[in-house]
């Protein structure tokens, strides 16, 4: 275990991956608002803050953001056998689920009614992923650098459409640079 | 179409591209493209394509699962496996190497410096990400205003959002949008 702080509980390992399988087979669009709501919301693993403190490192290494909030969960909580149990509750059940679906859905695409529900399921995952971003905002109403960084972010991938790893690695360097700046001036 | 050769470099591959994928491994996608469709010949641009609306239909690890696809179709079942461990086990070992450091230190004064810095930005990105998303999929203004409602409902901390995507689902399949 690597932490010194008290961790908010022990959850058992089948906690662990059972909660992983569930944001898993949720998260139609992306497992974020799954994973936040049961992580943070239902169970308390980790305040609002540290979860966005995983999520923003995992969103600045390579690979999917996803799996990495399993790993650093899993490893906050139960340390390395945390980690393997969460990351395989994400992956083992729901790609075994998803591959068959995956091959079923090939051979009824066609159909019309299967189209139009996934119409309306994709557009309320796009409202649920935007609702998730403002509460992980919601933090930091209190500070200009912080919103307008954001708003900055998503100005730049929403409407600018510039590429993501521009604005990753340009609103980085300036928001770092930026929070160096502010604290220097409150000491 | 089996030649366990052709699953070992798709496999080495993957595994590099994962390794390199900052902010998600769709960033990649062109270059998976590029090398299963153009260099390698191994399925047509239709059928990759196919695979990736595949994988946006079904809820899970989707890119995993889109990856597992194209393994399929040039290895068969070994090559499915083979693709999924090539996509998450490298950033796997980096993300848990990188947290134990970052915990490690966690109350290092760059380190809140750096944390103060890099969230806001990472919550700009989800919430673009919920837009670029709501482009796709928001049809026409119907769909449009599904989204809308469904962004409102979720601050309702009451109602499951389960029940919000079921609703959508059950909107969408009735022909409603």
């Amino acid at each position: 275990m690597p932490d010194q702080r008290e961790a908010p509980e022990r959850p058992s390992l089948i906690a662990l991956f059972t909660a992983f399988l569930r944001i898993s087979l949720l998260a139609f669009g992306g497992g974020l608002v799954w994973a936040r709501r049961i992580v943070v919301e239902q169970r308390r693993w980790t305040s609002e803050e540290e979860f966005t403190d995983i999520l923003s490192l995992c969103q600045f290494l390579p690979g999917p953001n996803i799996v990495g909030i399993a790993v650093c969960v899993g490893d906050r909580l139960r340390g390395s056998v945390g980690t393997i149990a969460a990351v395989s509750g994400f992956l083992l059940i729901p790609c075994a689920v998803g591959f068959s679906l995956g091959r079923l859905y090939l051979q009824y695409a066609h159909l019309a009614v299967l189209r139009n529900i996934l119409t309306g399921v994709s557009a309320v995952a796009a409202g649920l992923l935007i609702a998730t971003g403002i509460r992980l905002l919601a933090p930091h109403r209190g500070r200009p650098r912080a919103l307008i960084v954001a708003a900055l972010a998503f100005g730049g991938m929403a409407f600018a459409k510039l590429p993501l790893l521009a604005v990753l690695g340009a609103m980085a360097a300036i928001s770092v640079a930026a929070a160096t700046i502010e604290t220097a001036r409150a000491r | 179409m089996t030649d366990p050769s052709d699953g070992i470099a798709l496999t080495l591959h993957l595994a590099l591209l994962s390794s390199i994928s900052f902010g998600g491994f769709p960033t990649v996608l062109p270059d998976v493209r590029e090398f299963v469709v153009a260099t390698h010949g191994w399925m047509t641009d239709q059928e990759f394509t196919s695979y990736f609306a595949l994988a946006q239909a079904v809820p899970g690890p989707n890119m995993i699962l889109m990856m597992s696809f194209v393994g399929w179709k040039v290895c068969g079942a070994p090559g499915a496996v083979a693709s999924a461990l090539a996509i998450f086990l490298p950033p796997c070992v980096i993300y848990f190497i990188a947290y134990r450091l970052w915990h490690r230190f966690r109350d290092a004064p760059w380190q809140r410096i750096a944390r103060s810095g890099l969230v806001p930005v990472t919550v700009g990105l989800i919430i673009a990400s919920g837009v670029v998303m709501s482009r796709a999929a928001d049809t026409d203004w119907r769909a449009a205003a599904l989204t809308v409602a469904a962004t409102v409902l979720m601050f309702q901390r009451k109602i499951d959002p389960l029940l919000i995507l079921f609703a959508g689902g059950a909107l969408g399949g009735l022909g409603l949008l």
